[in-house]
């Protein structure tokens, strides 16, 4: 799966340490404000040129001889901003019933690797989330994704340029993802 | 064999809990359904190339679908002939053999048993390959691209299975010259559900539309020309029909010719393409499939777990795992003679709507699954559920094949899907099974005129 998520090991600069800690934490930060349903504050780090992509996964043999599909395999989310408002949107419509009561969902973000992006102001950064959430009586759902991030700093902070996605299983055991990565 | 009688009740459209539930009636659902019906296994398009293979399910029965040198068709069960091991585990892709993991034995395309590792030294070359061969399924046939299997060798013909129900499936697969192809990877999901709820949620139930996807239908609704209201506050029932009475196969339709693409942030693309062939379409279609159908939302149900939703353009088949229990397994479908651009834009958006994430199909998921679990309650499952809504308020429309009732908010379908359900799990086999057509378009000369008018 890291073919996607990884390039090869080079020889790359970090960010100064207090940049590094800062981003580190802001990308701790943005995890809160998604538990905390704080979808609006949420969305106001995305940049406008936004891309947050999780492809399907499909399991195919490592030397697989088969003809590529004419539109790619699709993705789960391909959103852009406006897409992204549309999820909020309907998040905080107060008519998706599935999250009343409010399901308990914690993300755990780990193995940060934080590098100079290719633009001055921008940085990329790679982690693993991991979503917990505690819905109804005990049922309990977990998503794992790698991620691979572009974060641009502005003079109003970090904002998100790409966050591109890869969900560990090649099917999908929630019955719904009413959840942000 | 379980006593179904009781089970479904046509007169007051009540079903018994314990079909959701029961592992006794699931276990017969295996057998008399999954086990006797035609089941849709892969689209054309999946395996366009000699060697291309999809790996997919008939109830429990994982098969492999293979494209022959000769560029038919055949399935086989996935399994090794000598321990019983998966063959394939890849989805899909090409090959020449199939190579069993375990001992090595490999397989041809065609299913013969091509070499069996130290055949002289430990089987004396006294194995008769031929006996190994991969175990083919009965009936394979395809009906505009759509490949379906049958285990059943008694069956009746996919076309006569697919009956008039056919009339339908062509405003979705023969509209336009070159029929259709499904576009992406194959969108897997669990749900908790029986899977019966899943296939009536589908197939007759508009009335969940406006309620159970309020907040979607609040977030992307480019038009207000579907006649679906947020909330269920208001219906139109001239605008749509709900079609049922073809061997358990079904339809909802709205009756406009545009909104399928209702749910777009912006279908001026699809709405462009509606507009430049529509005349194309009515030539191939008449007038009133043509005009009326063709661009609307349809709901087509093939018995017992195909649907697919022309317009919102996804394309669902469901796998059974237990009585509690489905893999769904979705795509995009797309008229071939599509623009590229529109192309894109159905699997996009599709995926924003009934892809895993899909802000329609997340509202399901749940609703489903609380209807199965709840089903499992000792007192629970005693109970009936009632599809009740508008018995008796169907007929006959002239020109049309079915049992009609007026608009998509009915339950209508469902009665008929679980009429059809009871029909095969009281028959021992085929010859039990009742066929009907009803209003059939070739029984009738008057209904043929206005058609062909």
């Amino acid at each position: 799966m890291n073919s996607v998520l990884s390039k090869p090991l080079e020889v790359r600069a970090m960010l100064p340490l207090e940049k590094h800690l800062a981003l580190q934490q802001h990308v701790f930060f943005e995890a809160r404000l998604l538990d905390d349903e704080n979808y609006n504050d949420w969305l106001g780090l995305m940049d406008e040129a936004i891309r947050y992509r999780m492809p399907m996964t499909e399991r195919r043999f490592r030397k697989d001889r088969s003809t590529p599909l004419a539109f790619g395999g699709g993705y789960i989310f391909d959103e852009n901003k406006l897409r992204l408002k549309m999820r909020v949107d309907r998040l905080l419509s107060g008519l998706v019933w599935a999250e009343d009561p409010r399901n308990k969902v914690r993300r755990v973000i780990g193995n940060v690797e934080i590098w100079q992006g290719a633009e001055a102001n921008e940085a990329e950064v790679y982690s693993v989330v991991s979503i917990h959430r505690s819905r109804i009586d005990g049922e309990e759902k977990h998503f794992v994704a790698g991620r691979r991030d572009v974060w641009r700093e502005t003079a109003q902070g970090w904002r998100l340029v790409v966050r591109d996605l890869l969900l560990d299983t090649s099917v999908v055991l929630d019955s719904n993802m009413n959840t942000l990565f | 064999m379980i006593n179904i009688d009781g089970l479904i009740d046509q007169e007051t459209g009540a079903q018994r809990r314990l079909i959701y539930a029961d592992q006794a009636i699931y276990e017969q659902e295996l057998e008399r359904i999954f086990g006797r019906c035609w089941l849709f296994l892969a689209h054309e398009s999946q395996v366009p190339n000699p060697g291309d293979f999809f790996r997919t399910y008939m109830g429990e029965d994982e098969v492999v679908v293979v494209r022959q040198d000769d560029r038919s068709i055949k399935v086989f069960l996935n399994t090794c002939t000598h321990r019983g091991n998966r063959l394939t585990r890849a989805d899909r892709g090409n090959t020449r053999a199939f190579s069993c993991n375990y001992h090595g034995w490999a397989f041809g395309i065609d299913g013969s048993l091509a070499t069996v590792p130290l055949e002289s030294e430990v089987y004396f070359n006294e194995i008769d390959k031929n006996q190994f061969r991969l175990v083919p399924v009965e009936q394979v046939d395809s009906y505009h691209g759509l490949i379906f299997g049958c285990f059943d060798k008694d069956a009746p013909s996919l076309a006569d299975y697919l009956g008039d129900m056919r009339w339908y499936l062509d405003v979705a697969l023969d509209a336009m010259p070159g029929g259709t192809e499904l576009l992406g990877a194959t969108q897997k999901v669990v749900i908790h559900s029986n899977w019966k709820l899943s296939v009536e949620n589908v197939c007759g139930d508009g009335y969940h539309l406006g309620w159970s996807h309020g907040g979607a239908l609040k977030a992307t609704q480019s038009g207000d020309f579907s006649g679906f209201t947020v909330g269920n506050s208001s219906v139109d029932l001239e605008g749509g029909m709900s079609v049922a009475g073809l061997n358990g196969n079904s339809v909802l339709a709205t009756l406009d010719g545009v909104s399928g693409y209702a749910f777009y942030p912006n279908p001026t693309l699809a709405l462009k393409y509606l507009n430049e062939n529509r005349a194309k379409a009515v030539a191939r279609l008449g007038k009133f499939r043509g005009e009326k159908l063709w661009g609307s939302q349809l709901n087509l149900t093939v018995f017992p777990s195909l649907q697919f939703l022309p317009g919102l353009n996804w394309f669902r088949v469901y796998h059974p795992k237990g009585p509690g229990k489905i893999e769904m397994w979705t795509w995009a479908i797309a008229e071939k003679a599509m623009p590229d651009e529109l192309k894109q834009q159905i699997l996009d958006n599709e995926l924003l709507t009934f892809g895993p994430a899909g802000l329609f199909d997340n509202d399901d998921g749940d609703n489903l699954s609380a209807c199965t679990v709840q089903s499992r309650g000792w007192r629970t499952r005693q109970m009936p559920v009632y599809t009740n809504m508008a018995l008796g308020r169907s007929g006959k429309r002239v020109g049309l094949p079915g049992d009609i009732a007026s608009g998509v908010v009915s339950e209508h379908n469902q009665r008929y899907f679980y009429r059809r359900w009871q029909e095969h799990m009281q028959a021992k086999d085929w010859s039990e099974v009742p066929q009907y057509n009803l209003n059939s378009l070739e029984a009738n000369d008057e209904q043929r005129a206005v058609q062909t008018a």
